[in-house]
């Protein structure tokens, strides 16, 4: 019985490691994809969509959003997967605004 | 039933907690002394003209305008047109025009929220002809400057009284002094810690006072708006995504940002830069 499972163990482990390597640091663990596109508009647009419900999102980046995948569908697949990651950068900022703002106040 | 009844307790908590420490005439004492401090010339009564208080050039064309046929005059006359029109009159709200703008904006504790005298116009309009009305131009503004009008020299004396009314009082300061945007500015950083400043061309408006002469018409609009379109633009310019006019926040703010106005007077007087 303990044979068993230290076999079924190792087996495991070996086998998340193999895939690990073989999916590179590229590989999202989250959505299960390895696009880098596909990983950046997905965290964009989730952290958008919370921003939105804040009420704190930024000006631009759902204008972003809706642009990076236009790119991405006329084939420019760097330009997207930049402009994505860019707009996920805004909407982490304007969460991160958003955790502090209801305990804004008066300096004088 | 258990998690129901922590979770209401709590809610009272907060509520307490917020209203506990909500003392609006301190507020509004400590907000008109910074602005005392930073132009100890200006008096309390001059801030009904917004901008002009500050800078004696701009006052004069203000003046000049004034003079003149204001570009708003012929709006505000087809806003009491539209107001004989619509049947506004007939809601109780607008009965008596003399005091209806001083009445604005106030805690409704039944509805749990903030009423505009723009939200109040549209749902009239909406009683009244079974059609919606635009929030930020056009008719609401018209409409609503003719009621103002109705009450000018008459002063704002906003109440904030319920715990649940300290509670949107609170929420409506938060925002105006959340920093937001790419710019990651707040309503304050230009208007009142760098009120009277420049910013390009323009001269920041001080807030106090903001709210005695709205609905404004603004030049670079070319005709009038309401106090929830020029927040929208002001999100806008740090560029913040600008939220629905008569949103909660908006109204929320419009509360604390009015209640900071205490005392001083409506004016007719509506033109801005």
């Amino acid at each position: 019985m303990m044979k068993k499972i230290l076999l079924t163990t190792t087996l495991t482990v070996f086998a998340l490691t193999a895939q690990a390597d073989f999916l590179g640091s590229d590989h999202n663990w989250n959505n299960g994809s390895s696009d880098p596109y596909k990983t950046a508009i997905t965290a964009a647009e989730t952290d958008y969509a919370a921003a939105l419900a804040a009420s704190m999102a930024w000006r631009d980046t759902g204008k972003m959003i809706k642009e990076a995948k236009k790119l991405h569908k006329a084939g420019k697949v760097d330009v997207a997967t930049a402009l994505a990651k860019k707009a996920h950068n805004q909407a982490v900022n304007a969460l991160a605004q958003a955790a502090v703002a209801g305990s804004a106040g008066p300096r004088f | 039933m258990k998690k129901l009844i922590t979770a209401v307790v709590s809610l009272g908590l907060m509520v307490g907690t917020v209203s506990a420490g909500t003392d609006v005439d301190a507020d509004r004492k400590a907000f008109v002394a910074h602005f005392k401090s930073i132009k100890p010339n200006v008096e309390f009564a001059e801030y009904t003209n917004g901008v002009y208080a500050y800078d004696a050039g701009s006052r004069d064309q203000f003046e000049e305008i004034l003079d003149g046929i204001p570009p708003y005059e012929e709006a505000v006359e087809k806003g009491e047109a539209e107001f004989e029109k619509f049947g506004m009159g007939n809601c109780k709200e607008f009965k008596d025009l003399s005091t209806a703008r001083l009445n604005y904006p106030y805690f409704d504790d039944a509805a749990g929220t903030v009423v505009t005298i723009e939200g109040d116009i549209r749902k009239c309009y909406n009683e009244q002809t079974g059609k919606k009305m635009p929030t930020m131009k056009g008719k609401i503004t018209r409409i609503s400057a003719y009621i103002s009008d109705q009450a000018a020299g008459g002063k704002i004396n906003v109440k904030v009284e319920s715990d649940a009314a300290k509670a949107a009082y609170e929420k409506g300061k938060s925002f105006f002094y959340a920093k937001r945007g790419q710019f990651n500015m707040s309503c304050a950083d230009c208007h009142v810690y760098n009120a009277g400043s420049k910013a390009r061309a323009d001269i920041l408006s001080p807030a106090l006072g903001h709210t005695t002469h709205v609905p404004m018409y603004r030049a670079k609009w070319g005709g009038l708006g309401t106090l929830h379109r020029r927040y929208g633009g002001c999100l806008k310019n740090m560029r913040a995504k600008p939220l629905y006019a008569q949103s909660v926040e908006y109204r929320n703010m419009e509360f604390y940002h009015q209640a900071m106005s205490n005392g001083l007077e409506i004016t007719a007087d509506r033109y801005r830069k």
